[in-house]
């Protein structure tokens, strides 16, 4: 699949702010099975500096400096892209006891690897209610990929989906406890239940295309930014996006943008500025596919 | 001095009847007889101090510590607590200190390369000498450092570490700390106060000194530094954090300037520090944060005690870092289970001092061996972090997990083994304690320092942080319920090594300002200041009310209309609730002395101002603290002679508090921005009193209350034979520049004060401070009494005010306006 892909943001402060300084992670990461053509980053006002560069996890990241004082900022980032059919998940994928062993056995610390997937995040830290609640899932002789399934399916069956019971700075555990939430608290429950049981989870942030309702035409800028969790499934299979707000795994629908161990490793926009105020901040997204 | 007599006194031996525990393995009892010589040296000294002076050693000691102000906060607590130091420190002959200092200087240099490789080529990983697990799992991993370089390649620079001595005096590393090096600053306090105490008795015993390790530390950060003579700063999180008494004081020893976050700024790749006179380089940091909140746009961006791109200034060599981001990776206990066999791999020598055993149970035979002698070991969280099955982070013994617990912990060690870690168990030796009058052979553990000097090599304080355990238990934490701390003393035979040390240090260039005064310091002495003149004003205010003038026929405050005006100023002032009518005038007095919940009464001023003052440690005398600090005199009577001498006694504690600023502080720009608060709160006052007593009661009942209230009476009457009349008062109080307690007299001197601070125009025109101060001083000193009306006093009161936003606004910090412990002096 193609898609042209168009991400405004607007933030508005409640009184005029000095020395923005922001990072952005709206670039896709080098992915497998994605390319990134004709990226382009528009900010109003217009930055004193932008950096681009690796962020420490699979994450691309743009520096900006906006020295002027400003009251209104605006950021949007448009690319095509090309998603690749993922290879068909295997039919038996390894049990939960090998990859726990695995995992561990790796020696392998890069960004990729899944031992930095397995521990406690800044907003995904271990909760034994969810440990308990999953529990049921991952039985040592399951095989992964059933137990990312049956986990996933849990979620979209037993939480219901809110935007207005969390927010973003909602950990996985308060989440968990109201049983409601958006994409992702229920990322990141899912990413805590796996972790719980010793399989390597990631945060992934993307885009996933919405098909209209039948009969009708899609609406342009109705879509917001997506997230889901990958599980590591051993070395052969690699990360698995399994997508618990929809139930099922990533696919040519979604658009990978960035991987890490929680929402705050690789969140869209952040920073910091000078001055007191209060900040408003809406999102206008739009993946359009685009025919060959 | 090197050719002192040795004491005539003849000691007790109170240590002939220490008891022998010999499996215990003792310090004293085990020492080599020469070492054995200086434990009762120390032991009898102790002794005859206590004789000479008829208080304990204790006592001797808990004065000193009370003196030096010396404290520290559990978790948990409010308030700080005294110190708790044992007069005899523990003594280690030199012979058993030099095999300690080699394993230390050998475990550094190890913790030096195990760093340098998970930041930079990961060849231990790949390897397989390190499981990733074990590096990831660390909370303190910062990926982000990965392939950032020190200038000159040191990752450490201090290096704590905890030691265990086992019962046949066989040190062990127990834990390395490379985060935080809690406890150097006690070490330090420890040796002051018990040097302090105990007159010559440490030199007598040819105790090594701790200075030279400190000068060698502050040499190694220096010569790592981009610029000469460059400025170091000790980052802290603030006062609130439980270490703030220590790192205030290693920052005043030290000579570094004490710096939070806000205080601090990145200006194209470089550090500066905001002073009152404009930014300044900071060419190093001795952090005592976590990397993680270091800098909220490259690592956690909720942190609000970093510095927005403080990453770029240490990648970019523009600062050195005291220690490395990134290095306390290692001070994960599970990275002790790996650490033996990686000093043949990476130094191809022996360790010279063991760890504690450790497995870590990620590894599939160490977590079978782990499961089947549970009950010989001690089992941790491998990561320093709470995990499941275990109560605490703190190791739980094997055997004494009731089978419940037992159960639930190896269902949990089966999901998740990475999160565990074993550690055999290890026995401490004793060392003797005096408890009481009594020497007691307590269990310790020791932390130990290791810095690097000017040429980059290690350096081991010789000596170091003893803690006694009440409980036997392992220290991990730096003091726990019931511990006591000792100094630790190296021990020479002779007294040679010390004067070799002192010529280390080099000469430094000569210099006479006051060092950086950052911005936020500047804004913590003006508010110092001004609380306690308001402070001391509300006093004087009650002193009067209470009638304890030196008017003769002043049973209170003159006429009743003169003390209900008094009476309305405290309630203006927040020094009374609004509820003060009901109150008798000593009921009142009362109130706005002791009332901790009238945020204008002197017990909430005081408060506040102790609060603000925490924040300046580094900066005060500790005699001024010490008064500072002193907790109000009790009082639960109404009645006026004791409300009076209450009040006098607040009044003297106020003058020596000026005194001892007036005589100890240098006149640089903190004394000025003290004086500038106290100055401008006082010239308030003085307009304010004087236009709240206007029209009230018989002009000589509202004269004499404000000769009393600003100590004028003496020199009215010296002056004049006349009872008060207004012109001649108020051209005393008002316009007399010689009254040191007259308005003309404050802003002469907050005028000196402002002309003397830094300005930041290069075209050498007045900043705005200094103008709008000599605004308020012209008509002071250019007109004449009978011209002062209300309206010109209502005009200065405002143009005061003015001029202290204005300096704010100039000198202080701009955003924050919140300052945490900051309430707004009313009125």
């Amino acid at each position: 699949m193609r898609y042209r892909i168009h991400h405004s943001t607007s933030l508005l402060y409640d009184s005029v702010v000095r020395l923005a300084r922001l990072n952005l992670r709206l670039k896709p990461a080098p992915w497998p099975g994605q390319r990134v053509e004709n990226f382009a980053l528009k900010l109003d006002p217009p930055p004193a500096e932008i950096e681009a560069g690796d962020g420490p996890w699979i994450v691309h990241r743009h520096r900006v400096i906006l020295r002027e004082a400003l009251s209104e900022l605006s950021i949007e980032s448009r690319f095509e892209i090309e998603v690749n059919e993922p290879a068909p998940a295997p039919e038996d994928a390894p049990d939960i006891a090998s990859i726990r062993a695995a995992a561990l056995a790796l020696p392998d610390l890069s960004a990729m690897g899944p031992a930095s997937y397995l521990f406690a995040s800044p907003m995904a830290p271990p909760s034994a209610a969810i440990a308990e609640w999953a529990a049921p899932f991952f039985g040592p002789d399951q095989s992964v990929l059933a137990a990312g399934h049956a986990l996933m399916g849990a979620i979209h069956a037993q939480f219901s989906y809110d935007g207005t019971a969390t927010s973003v700075t909602t950990t996985a555990k308060d989440a968990f406890e109201q049983k409601r939430g958006v994409c992702q608290d229920f990322a990141h429950v899912m990413i805590v239940a796996a972790r719980a049981h010793g399989i390597p989870a990631a945060y992934v942030s993307g885009y996933l295309r919405t098909l209209p309702p039948p009969g009708q035409p899609r609406l342009v800028g109705a879509d917001a930014m997506h997230a889901w969790a990958a599980l590591w499934c051993g070395q052969d299979i690699g990360w698995v996006g399994f997508d618990p707000t929809n139930d099922v795994l990533a696919g040519t629908d979604h658009i990978f943008v960035a991987m890490g161990r929680d929402y705050a490793d690789i969140a869209p926009i952040d920073g910091v500025f000078m001055g007191g105020a209060g900040q408003r901040l809406s999102v206008s997204v739009d993946v359009e596919p685009v025919e060959d | 001095m090197a050719t002192r007599a040795p004491r005539k006194a003849q000691p007790v031996d109170r240590l002939k009847d220490y008891p022998v525990d010999v499996d215990a393995g003792d310090l004293f009892r085990h020492a080599p007889p020469e070492v054995a010589a200086k434990w009762r040296m120390m032991a009898g000294g102790l002794n005859t101090l206590a004789q000479d002076s008829g208080l304990s050693a204790q006592e001797l000691l808990a004065r000193q510590i009370a003196d030096m102000g010396m404290s520290f906060r559990m978790t948990g607590d409010a308030e700080e607590r005294s110190w708790p130091l044992t007069p005899m420190p523990l003594i280690v002959g030199a012979q058993e200190w030099a095999k300690v200092e080699a394993g230390l200087v050998q475990r550094a240099r190890l913790l030096e390369a195990v760093v340098g490789d998970i930041y930079g080529p990961q060849d231990l990983v790949r390897e397989g000498h390190i499981p990733a697990a074990v590096v990831a799992g660390s909370r303190y991993f910062a990926r982000a450092m990965s392939g950032v370089l020190p200038r000159r390649g040191h990752y450490i620079h201090v290096y704590a570490v905890d030691l265990a001595r086992g019962p046949h005096g066989q040190w062990r590393v127990l834990g390395d700390r490379l985060r935080l090096a809690n406890g150097v600053g006690y070490a330090l306090e420890n040796r002051l106060a018990l040097s302090r105490g105990t007159g010559s008795l440490l030199s007598d015993i040819h105790a090594r000194r701790l200075a030279g390790f400190f000068g060698q530390l502050r040499q190694g950060l220096s010569a790592d530094c981009p610029r000469e003579s460059p400025r170091i700063a000790l980052l802290t999180p603030g006062r609130f954090n439980q270490s703030y008494p220590e790192q205030a004081h290693l920052a005043r020893y030290l000579g570094f300037p004490l710096v939070e976050g806000r205080d601090l700024s990145v200006i194209d790749g470089k550090l500066y520090v905001r002073t009152i006179g404009g930014p300044k380089r900071v060419d190093a940091l001795w952090r005592w944060i976590d990397t993680n909140s270091l800098d909220p746009l490259n690592f956690d961006a909720r942190s609000t005690i970093g510095v927005p791109d403080l990453a770029d200034c240490w990648a970019g060599g523009q600062v050195a870092m005291a220690n490395w981001p990134g290095v306390e990776v290692v001070e994960a206990p599970a990275f002790a289970a790996f650490l033996p066999r990686l000093f043949q791999t990476l130094l191809g020598e022996d360790p010279l001092l063991p760890n504690v055993a450790t497995w870590w149970c990620g590894g599939e035979t160490e977590a079978d061996l782990v499961r089947g002698r549970l009950d010989e070991l001690m089992i941790a969280p491998a990561f320093g972090q709470r995990v499941e099955g275990l109560a605490t982070v703190q190791p739980a013994h094997g055997a004494q997990l009731t089978p419940e617990a037992r159960e639930a912990l190896l269902a949990a060690m089966a999901r998740r083994p990475m999160d565990y870690c074993a550690q055999e168990i290890i026995n401490l030796s004793t060392t003797p304690a005096l408890i009481e009058d009594r020497f007691e052979p307590r269990p310790f553990t020791l932390r130990a320092f290791v810095a690097r000097g000017a040429d980059g090599e290690w350096v081991v304080m010789p000596g170091g942080f003893a803690r006694l355990s009440s409980s036997g238990k392992i220290a991990s934490t730096l003091m726990g319920e019931g511990d006591l701390s000792a100094d630790v003393c190296v021990v020479d035979e002779a007294d040679e090594e010390r004067f070799s040390r002192v010529t280390l240090t080099g000469a430094p260039s000569i210099r006479r300002d006051g060092g950086v005064l950052a911005a936020q310091a500047a804004d913590n002495l003006f508010w110092f200041g001004r609380y306690g003149e308001r402070a001391e004003m509300t006093v004087r205010v009650v002193r009067s009310i209470l009638g304890g003038g030196i008017e003769v026929d002043a049973g209170a405050s003159g006429h009743p209309e003169v003390r209900a005006r008094l009476i309305e100023l405290l309630a203006n002032w927040g020094a009374l609730g609004p509820d003060h009518g009901a109150l008798s005038p000593a009921e009142a007095c009362r109130a706005a002395l002791v009332e901790h919940d009238l945020p204008g009464g002197v017990a909430a001023l005081l408060n506040t101002q102790r609060n603000v003052g925490q924040s300046l440690r580094d900066r005060f005398a500790p005699d001024f603290w010490r008064i500072a600090s002193r907790s109000l005199p009790a009082l639960d009577s109404h009645r006026p002679g004791v409300l009076l001498r209450v009040a006098r006694e607040l009044i003297e504690r106020f003058a020596a508090l000026s005194g001892l600023g007036a005589e100890d502080m240098v006149r640089g720009p903190a004394w000025r921005f003290l004086d500038l608060g106290r100055r401008i709160e006082r010239a308030l006052s003085l307009c304010r009193i004087a236009r709240q007593l206007e029209g009230a009661g018989e002009e000589s009942d509202r004269l004499n209350t404000l000769l009393d209230i600003f100590d004028s009476q003496i020199t009215y009457r010296s002056r004049y034979l006349s009872a008060p009349l207004r012109d001649p008062v108020y051209d005393l109080l008002l316009l007399d520049p010689d009254n040191p307690r007259s308005l003309v007299h404050q802003v002469q001197a907050i005028e000196r004060h402002i002309a003397a601070l830094p300005s930041l125009r290069e075209d050498a025109l007045p900043e705005a401070p200094l103008r709008e101060v000599r605004a308020v001083l012209a008509p002071l000193v250019s007109l004449t009494v009978d011209q002062f009306d209300e309206p010109r006093m209502v005009e200065i009161e405002m143009r005061l005010n003015a001029l202290s936003d204005s300096i704010s606004a100039r000198y202080f910090l701009q955003f924050d306006a919140a300052v945490a412990g900051r309430t707004p002096l009313q009125g």
